[in-house]
């Protein structure tokens, strides 16, 4: 049982784990010709 | 333009203030947000585009020919322009490591009434937050 909640785990974490790793936080922009 | 670029794929908000022509665009959780397809949208928006700024999270990659790249997903990278903050995350390259930086992507080239939205983006690191 708790090597199949083991394997649940490192399951997960690899797939969750590279998109936390990387990733674009913000973007601010500087813009001309607004009304 | 905050309806034209909150359509975009990846974003999760944008806030606009008309008095100092600011906009924020906060991306979805996953970070996965095309800055070019942005900028793009901006521009079809009818405004101009005087610099583009971005805080991003990611590893940094050096190609065969000596350049530097910040990969920011599996199939997304940022070229990175050669300064002395590039120098001090350069021993990082093809690690694991994983930085935080915040740098300028673009900027209308001085005495250019209308840059091209199609403009190469480059990252030009203005501060390195994060070392991990």
């Amino acid at each position: 049982m708790n090597i199949r909640k083991l394997a649940l785990l490192f399951l997960l974490g690899s797939v969750f784990v590279p998109v936390s790793q990387a990733q674009i936080k913000h973007i601010e922009m500087r813009v001309e010709g607004m009304t | 333009m905050k309806q034209h670029l909150g359509r975009q794929s990846g974003v999760q908000s944008v806030d606009v203030s008309l008095i100092d022509g600011k906009v924020d665009v906060v991306p979805k959780e996953d970070g996965q947000v095309d800055p070019a397809q942005l900028l793009k949208a901006v521009y079809d928006s009818g405004v101009t585009v005087a610099e583009m700024d971005i805080t991003v999270r990611g590893k940094i990659r050096k190609d065969s020919l000596g350049n530097f790249a910040l990969q920011v997903s599996p199939n997304q990278s940022l070229a990175i322009a050669p300064n002395d903050l590039l120098k001090t995350v350069e021993p990082l390259a093809d690690s694991p490591a994983v930085v935080t930086v915040r740098g300028e992507l673009y900027r209308k080239p001085a005495g250019k009434k209308k840059a091209a939205a199609s403009a190469p983006l480059r990252l030009l690191i203005l501060e390195v937050q994060k070392k991990e």
